[in-house]
């Protein structure tokens, strides 16, 4: 066994499952919060029914984000120990910015939003979800900065075999980040629109109650969705430019990348530079599956009189679209940083020397407890996500009145809580 | 510079070890009562300080990445079995309170509530045993790796790991005593003074073991700071237990949140200036400033940081004022 494979599957094992949840969190939290503005500002009970069902499928969600993402943070240590040792003077700085100012905030925010239901004003309120919305998309951007960083690592000079930070600019305009940010939160979006038209969908062809409520969800997360599907090919063709300028072996043969290569052969001795093909099959997939989900735009116009809803198919074509984009999220990120292979940072820090001097033995029970541990929570959460999704909107838990005893215990418990 | 965020760093898994603490221990206590609607009434006492606690931890992590990042590396690798143990106890702990009561039925609830019992246990085992591991050294080799992991099962450790379980529980206890309605919170104070006695024997334990384990007393560098603060900690104990007694809730709670404070400050006082002391080759050993990040990026930081420091703790206590006071009838129930 070796240990760099298992660390390397590790790491994919990890950050698809966390990139699985997140991507919902950042797109249902956006959704949230025009949600609640709404039913701030109109008072209309409607809005706050929509935001308690919707918000409550966001906290469910948000459980495995948190998870994955504190082993994703502690795996850099734990798996990839020489990336801290050489790179970390530079490539750690983005990532305790994002712990300090953007996750230890959205997590404080996040607790008083749950537990604030009829204690604080609705104002106050309100700035919390705003408050976990803003952190939310400032973990995102600095997460892609370090990101974007490996992928083409600036702003450093090397001395005695260690990086070390000259010019932090240089990090928020790489030509690696822009477009990839924008990719990747467009991305987001639609991952969350297309998961409340789905549900929405579901909700609408079973003819369930609260038929005015799936409605109105139906339709932002139609328009979300197709709004965020063009933003998503936009960026995404975008990005072939500055990446294919910056990592020349990406995306397959040419001139630059023979001579980079070369070059990468004299100071790094001989070895195989070009990532394997999977991130290139992955990528082809994932631009299929963008150019199917453009066809989005085509319900939109079936909005006009509900005849999407009363046509019906078109609600099964969104309930079948809906593993999609979760696919595409993980085919983009296979591209993204298999396509970078063999550096952990390109063209700076090759992977065998990044990873953790422990012995194969200890590396595969890891891999194999943490996948399964995560696995397993994984599949829990998505069967409590489609129980709550399935049970509809008549009374969350998510802002219940604490007097009032809950309809869907077996037995009321909370004596005096 | 290298010790403000050296004490930086400390302060959040301090703090870390204060409020997540007493998640464990109301977490450990589960195990000790069937009665559902009386777990479900502690695991909501935590309510809405439970995501805001455990944070602490992922932002020590950052500073430690961010700041130390050659000790993130060495510290993390080399003390893999213990800080995974942490780890998945960590995950355990966070998915099984936030999805506990997701479910309808009671026996899905009980099976959540078992696995809130394990991770709350592995948390405090796995930390206690990576900070007995710094304590008695480890094998730092010349080439600056730490060598193999085996170096970590000793008495000593185990000990720490039990006195941590131990410290843990009773300072879930006396939260849960300060916090519930008065009529509960009375009754667990015997327990709570009973749990106390319990952790003043495991951490007398783990010192004397560890007074007696060549490899503590040859690591420690100052080791009449660390015997002083091993006493204090006792004499937070004991405190406690006396304020519990008296019904001095709020000073009781003080007192556990300083016992579970002081062994961050304890091991990174008793090894300055190092914080790795290697066990193998006495010249490997790392001293905080050289485990630290180099200039531009610790100025970097702590100009896009610091700033923002009163924020963190801020919106933190902004969160306690929300929600001070014992749990009542009003109070919102989730979890
Ligand atoms: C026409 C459609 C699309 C095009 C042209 C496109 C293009 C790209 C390109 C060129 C990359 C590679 C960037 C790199 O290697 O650095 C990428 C990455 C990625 N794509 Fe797409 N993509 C499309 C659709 C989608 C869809 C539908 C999703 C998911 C909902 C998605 C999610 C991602 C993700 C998560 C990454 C990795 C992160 C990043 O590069 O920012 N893409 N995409």
């Amino acid at each position: 066994m070796d240990t760099l494979l298992l660390a390397r599957l590790q790491f994919a094992a990890t950050a698809s499952v966390h990139f699985l949840f997140v991507a919902v969190t950042l797109g249902l939290v956006t959704l949230l919060v025009g949600m609640q503005t709404a039913w701030v500002v109109t008072g209309n009970h409607r809005w706050e029914r929509l935001t308690r069902f919707w918000g409550q499928l966001y906290v469910i969600n948000y459980v495995l984000g948190i998870a994955t993402g504190i082993v994703m943070e502690f795996q850099f240590g734990l798996n990839w120990s020489g990336l801290s040792r050489y790179v970390g003077n530079v490539f750690g700085a983005p990532l305790a910015i994002e712990t300090l100012v953007a996750f230890f905030l959205e997590s404080t925010f996040l607790g008083m939003w749950i537990f604030g239901w009829h204690r604080l004003r609705r104002g106050v309120h309100l700035a919390l979800l705003y408050g976990v919305a803003i952190t939310a998309y400032a973990s995102a951007f600095w997460i892609m900065v370090a990101n974007s960083w490996l992928q083409n690592p600036v702003g450093y000079e090397v001395r005695d075999g260690v990086a070390h930070l000259t010019d932090f600019p240089a990090l928020l305009t790489n030509p690696a980040l822009g477009m990839a940010l924008g990719h990747v939160l467009s991305a987001a979006l639609l991952t969350g629109g297309l998961l409340m038209a789905a549900i929405s969908a579901w909700h609408l062809n079973r003819r369930t109650t609260d038929h005015a409520l799936f409605r109105t969800s139906l339709r932002i997360g139609l328009v979300t969705a197709a709004l965020a599907i063009t933003l998503v090919q936009g960026f995404g063709f975008a990005q072939f430019g500055p990446v294919g300028g910056v990592q020349p072996t990406k995306f397959g043969g040419n001139p630059e990348a023979d001579a980079l290569i070369a070059d990468w052969t004299a100071r790094f001795g001989p070895g195989d530079y070009l990532p394997p093909a999977l991130s290139n099959v992955g990528l082809g997939f994932m631009i299929l599956i963008g150019f199917a989900l453009g066809l989005l735009w085509l319900l939109v116009p079936l909005l006009w009189r509900d005849w999407i809803i009363r046509l019906r198919f078109p609600l099964w074509l969104l309930m079948l679209a809906l593993p999609l984009p979760f696919v595409a999220l993980i085919l983009g990120w296979i591209a993204r940083e298999v396509g970078r292979h063999p550096w952990v940072a390109y063209g700076l820090l090759p992977v065998d020397q990044a990873v953790s001097p422990v012995s194969p033995w200890l590396m595969a029970s890891s891999l194999v407890g943490f996948t399964l541990l995560l696995g397993t929570l994984a599949v829990t959460n998505w069967v409590l996500l489609a129980r709550h999704a399935a049970r509809g909107a008549a009374d969350p838990a998510l802002g219940r009145r604490p007097a009032q005893p809950p309809a869907d215990d077996s037995r009321p418990e909370p004596a005096f809580a | 510079m290298e010790l403000a965020w050296y004490a930086l760093l400390g302060l959040f898994f301090a703090g870390y070890l204060v409020l997540a603490g007493y998640d464990y221990g109301v977490g450990l206590l589960l195990a000790g009562d069937a009665d559902v609607s009386r777990r479900r009434a502690a695991l909501n006492a935590v309510g809405p300080f439970f995501l805001g606690n455990e944070v602490w931890l992922v932002a020590a992590a950052g500073i430690l990445f961010g700041a130390f990042p050659v000790l993130e590396g060495e510290l993390l690798a080399g003390s893999y079995p213990a800080v995974a143990t942490a780890l998945v106890g960590v995950i355990l702990v966070t998915a099984g309170v936030q999805l506990r009561s997701r479910p309808g039925s009671g026996g899905a609830r009980a099976a959540w509530d078992r696995v809130i019992v394990v991770g709350s246990l592995l948390a405090a085992l796995g930390w206690g045993v990576v900070l007995a591991g710094l304590l008695q050294g480890v094998p730092l080799q010349a080439d600056g790796h730490v060598a193999g992991v085996t170096h970590l099962f000793t008495p000593f450790a185990a000990a720490t790991g039990l006195a941590v379980v131990a410290l843990v529980v009773a300072h879930g206890a006396s939260f849960l005593a300060l916090r519930l309605p008065a009529v509960e919170g009375d009754r667990l104070r015997p327990l709570a003074r009973r749990l106390l006695l319990t952790a003043i024997v495991a951490v007398g334990t783990a010192a004397v073991v560890g007074l007696f384990s060549d490899r503590v007393r040859a690591a420690a560098q100052r080791p009449a700071v660390g015997v002083l603060l091993a006493v204090l900690l006792v004499a937070a104990l004991l405190a406690a237990r006396v304020a519990l007694g008296r019904r001095r809730l709020g000073v009781a709670f003080a007192a556990t949140a300083t016992a579970l404070a002081l062994p961050v400050l304890l091991v990174g006082a008793t090894l300055w200036p190092y914080v790795l002391v290697s066990t193998v080759e006495p010249s490997a050993s790392l001293t905080v400033a050289d485990a630290a990040a180099s200039g531009p990026t610790l100025r970097l930081l702590g100009w896009l940081t610091v700033p923002l420091l009163p924020a963190l703790l801020g919106f933190q206590a902004m969160c306690v004022w929300i929600f001070r006071g014992r749990t009542d009838g009003r109070a919102p129930v989730y979890w």
